[in-house]
């Protein structure tokens, strides 16, 4: 054990001073793999920031059911007795054309709405709330079957800009999900090229070490040092640029929410994501360096 | 301590360095290896240290087959062994005292004793003082006796040397020798290749002849 650690502070030591032999080489590996896994972690801050505003928004999808001006009582008797036993409706309210008129009057805020009009020009309506977690399928199904019914003027999905933000941010996902797989694998390729370079410059100490009965995990672990010394800085460098991105870009998003009268910011990372990404750079940045090691002691063996 | 069993070596190509040599090194004993260039000397020394594999036939080290041993048990068996190489293999781009640490650091060796080894080993032969050098700045003499140092910085049971007095004046050759004297008389086991047979007479120790990969008379 002692010894075992006394092989790895020397592998650290040799490492670190061979980083700070090559300051250029050494800061050009970090500013690449910083700004290759800053993309996909700013990308996910993103959308968490996005998918947090959509949260806010009452996901139970209503319709409004507008009835002809012509509709009979029986006609309204036949429908309310429909929405009753539908199964996909939780909820319903009929809001009579008075009422309706009243509410936007108030909402207006201006009585003299009327001036002009002889005649409250507002439907009767059904201001239905579909069963919570419908899919918008099943929504614009059920809107089809409604607008058929006899005595229906016309059926209005509201939620649809929210099932549609919802759909658009479950797209990010997915997207996101290509760019982490995609950028992770470019990650362990430049780390493991990087590595391959150190390989390369130290290639005759590998070769008498080799000769005078140096194991394959001392070869190795200086170069496993210096992989991961290198995805954790890098690691950190991107979570720094991602929250120096972000931070510039946030007044420009209060300045925008408030043209909606909402308050509005773009998330920063918070420490446990931090850890995460320096995880995820210091294990891929591991795995390029371990392929880099075999493929030199195989190749010269 | 060393033992080959009808052991042949032939390199791709089709040269046969090494054929159906059979003997026996004891523990201790100071052997020299003579023969024309080409004649299979660094190819025996290879052998021995596991570096290259028999093409058919056995060598022992210490009762182990060299040529059986896997991939990670052969470093172990190296770790006895100090080698001189032909072509010495010094790390230019470290001090003499890092290039002598290199076997210790390997074994895992650490703190005082690693300067106390090298600088002993330094002293031995000669080079007291040039320990924060860079290797340029020594003379082919003082290289080769910076290649001893590490061969036995790290008190190997057997010492292997490929042509170490390659290029040395006669004053200086016998110098070495005479450093590899006193490595047998504490007991080292020394295979000593070098192709001017003048030098090893002045020995009388015992010497293996070869030509063309076979022992001669
Ligand atoms: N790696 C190799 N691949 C192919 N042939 C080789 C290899 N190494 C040595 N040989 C051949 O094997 C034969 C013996 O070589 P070896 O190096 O053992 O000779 P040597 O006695 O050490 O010669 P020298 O005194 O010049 O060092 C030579 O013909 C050489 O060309
Ligand atoms: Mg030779």
């Amino acid at each position: 054990m002692k010894h075992w650690l006394r092989l790895n502070r020397l592998a650290l030591v040799r490492t670190l001073g061979s980083m700070v032999r090559t300051p250029v080489n050494t800061l050009l590996n970090l500013l690449v793999i910083a700004i290759a896994a800053s993309f996909p972690f700013g990308f996910y801050l993103l959308l968490s920031s996005v998918a947090a505003v959509t949260g806010k928004v009452p996901v139970e999808p209503q319709l409004s059911i507008f009835l002809r001006n012509a509709a009979t009582p029986a006609e309204i008797g036949k429908l309310k007795e429909q929405l009753a036993t539908d199964g996909r409706v939780a909820q319903v309210r009929f809001v009579p054309r008075d009422e309706a008129l009243k509410q936007l009057q108030e909402r207006v805020g201006s009585a003299d709405l009327m001036a002009g009009l002889t005649e409250n020009p507002l439907p009767d309506a059904f201001i239905v709330t579909a069963r919570l977690g419908a899919s918008s399928a099943e929504l614009e199904q059920l809107r089809d079957t409604l607008a058929r019914h006899a005595g229906v003027e016309e059926v209005q999905l509201d939620s649809a800009w929210a099932q549609r933000l919802e759909r658009l941010i479950a797209l990010g996902e997915v997207l996101l999900q290509v760019v982490v797989a995609l950028l992770a694998a470019a990650l362990a390729l430049i780390t493991g090229n990087a590595i391959r370079m150190q390989i390369l410059t130290r290639r005759e100490e590998i070769e008498v070490a080799k000769l005078i009965g140096a194991t394959d995990i001392f070869i190795r672990r200086p170069f496993l040092y210096m992989a991961a010394l290198q995805g954790l800085l890098g690691g950190l460098a991107a979570c720094g640029i991602v929250a120096a991105a972000l931070s510039w870009l946030n007044p420009a998003v209060r300045d925008l929410a408030a043209t909606y009268g909402e308050t509005f910011l773009l998330r920063l990372p918070n420490p446990a994501e931090v850890a995460v990404v320096c995880a995820i750079t210091v294990l891929l940045s591991l795995a390029g360096a371990w392929v880099a090691v075999w493929r030199h002691l195989r190749r010269h063996h | 301590m060393i033992q080959f069993q009808q052991v042949s070596k032939r390199y791709p190509g089709g040269i046969d360095a090494v054929k159906q040599l059979s003997f026996e090194i004891r523990s201790g004993e100071l052997v020299f290896l003579a023969g024309h260039s080409g004649a299979g000397k660094s190819t025996l020394l290879k052998l021995i240290a596991g570096i290259e594999r028999p093409t058919s036939g056995a060598v022992l080290v210490n009762h182990q087959n060299v040529s059986r041993l896997s991939r990670k048990a052969l470093p172990y068996v190296r770790r006895h062994i100090g080698l001189i190489f032909q072509d010495h293999k010094i790390l230019f781009d470290r001090s003499v005292f890092d290039n002598v640490r290199l076997p210790l650091d390997i074994i895992g060796f650490s703190g005082p004793e690693v300067r106390r080894r090298v600088l002993a080993a330094l002293d031995k032969v000669g080079l007291a003082g040039k320990e924060s050098l860079n290797p340029i700045a020594l003379s082919g003499g003082e290289q080769q006796r910076l290649c001893i140092a590490r061969a036995v910085v790290h008190r190997p049971a057997i010492l292997l040397a490929d042509e170490p007095t390659a290029n040395l004046d006669r004053d200086y050759a016998h110098d070495i020798l005479e450093l590899f004297k006193s490595f047998h008389q504490v007991g080292v086991t020394l295979v000593i290749a070098a192709h001017d047979e003048s030098l090893m007479a002045d020995y009388g120790r015992r010497i293996l002849r070869l030509k063309h990969g076979e022992f001669t008379a």
